[in-house]
């Protein structure tokens, strides 16, 4: 999500197509990580809207000290932990959450092709994990915020954000390997694919 | 000596989220021991692939896009400026600042002229009982 200065500095001055602009560009980036964190696409399309309405009362405030897309993010994860303080969870974390159709925002390197076919394995994974554990993990590790960024927005101490993200990762790994494990073997032959996920 | 067990817990962690310390063992331990070597060098490839998920995008149900901007329409005030809200707020301050002084300012006139009013006068005519603070309160 790249956005220029000058676009967010006119949206400031109050210019209304700036504004929209703004939005048309950064919608689908705050809508994934609204995805991400709140584990279901109805929540994540509320979430996304409050967000731009939260971004039009502060936009003013925004002083350039970050850049706009992670001043963003942070908005974003405010506004998604508040609402799952809200709401109870209306589905199950496996198979709701998983960007259905992610796309790549540019034409990536051919070296970078792999970590790119990784990181789409890895959406659907991410989004099986318990929803504490998914949230840590997205917020430090998908997002690059900081453990006492991500204890703040969690309510959570820094201890607590480190054990939980030590879980996920150590989860997510193995069911990577797992999963990588049963693919190349279902190359092979479906039958030792099958006992090794059972 | 530093076992498999002991490094376990630090295989998953960003060099910034360890010590000084624990970053040299984990790194001697990793140098001799071909088993956490490879467990490492799995946190690593998962978290440069975590990383990128950042750059991937999911598309969001017809019709957000437009929910969104017919809310912010709604709400979006004409002047979002900060230099303009602080000149208006200053101004709107002086504004309420005045009205306030001038209302203190009568206030006080008012209660200085008290005395000579037809309340007081009322109150200082013979052969009317003097009102209690109940009375006065009823009135």
């Amino acid at each position: 999500m790249e956005v220029d200065r000058e676009l967010v500095e006119a949206a400031q001055a109050g210019d209304r197509g700036a504004l929209e602009e703004l939005v048309r560009r950064t919608h689908r980036s705050v809508y994934t990580c609204a995805l991400r964190l709140v584990g279901n696409p109805d929540d994540a399309a509320d979430v996304t809207q409050d967000v731009y309405l939260r971004v039009v009362r502060k936009l003013g405030g925004f002083r350039h000290e970050a850049s706009f897309s992670t001043w963003l993010n942070r908005v974003t994860t405010n506004v998604a932990m508040s609402t799952l303080k809200r709401r109870t969870r209306r589905f199950a974390v496996e198979g709701a959450a998983v960007p259905a159709d992610t796309r790549d925002p540019a034409p990536e390197p051919a070296e970078r092709a792999e970590a790119i076919a990784l990181a789409r394995r890895l959406e659907r994974l991410v989004a099986g994990l318990p929803e504490g554990q998914r949230q840590v993990l997205v917020l430090r590790d998908v997002y690059g915020q900081s453990t006492e960024e991500v204890a703040n927005a969690m309510g959570l101490t820094p201890g607590a954000v480190k054990v939980r993200l030590f879980r996920a990762r150590e989860r997510l790994k193995a069911e990577l390997e797992a999963t990588e494990g049963g693919q190349v073997v279902a190359l092979a032959g479906r039958r030792r694919a099958t006992g090794r996920r059972s | 000596m530093t076992t498999c067990h002991n490094i376990r817990p630090l295989l998953p962690a960003r060099a910034e989220e360890l010590s000084r310390f624990e970053i040299h063992t984990r790194a001697e331990h990793v140098a001799d021991c071909a088993r956490c070597a490879t467990e490492a060098a799995a946190y690593s490839r998962l978290g440069q692939a975590l990383a990128v998920m950042a750059n991937l995008e999911a598309d969001p149900a017809d019709g957000t896009l437009e929910r969104v901007l017919v809310a912010i329409g709604r709400r979006r005030t004409g002047v979002t400026d900060p230099r303009i809200l602080a000149a208006a707020g200053s101004a709107g301050a002086v504004v309420a600042t005045v009205v306030v002084a001038r209302a203190v300012r009568s206030r006080r006139r008012s209660r200085r002229r008290a005395p000579s009013g037809p309340w007081s006068r009322r109150l200082r005519l013979p052969n009317l009982p003097v009102p209690t603070p109940a009375l006065a309160r009823a009135k």
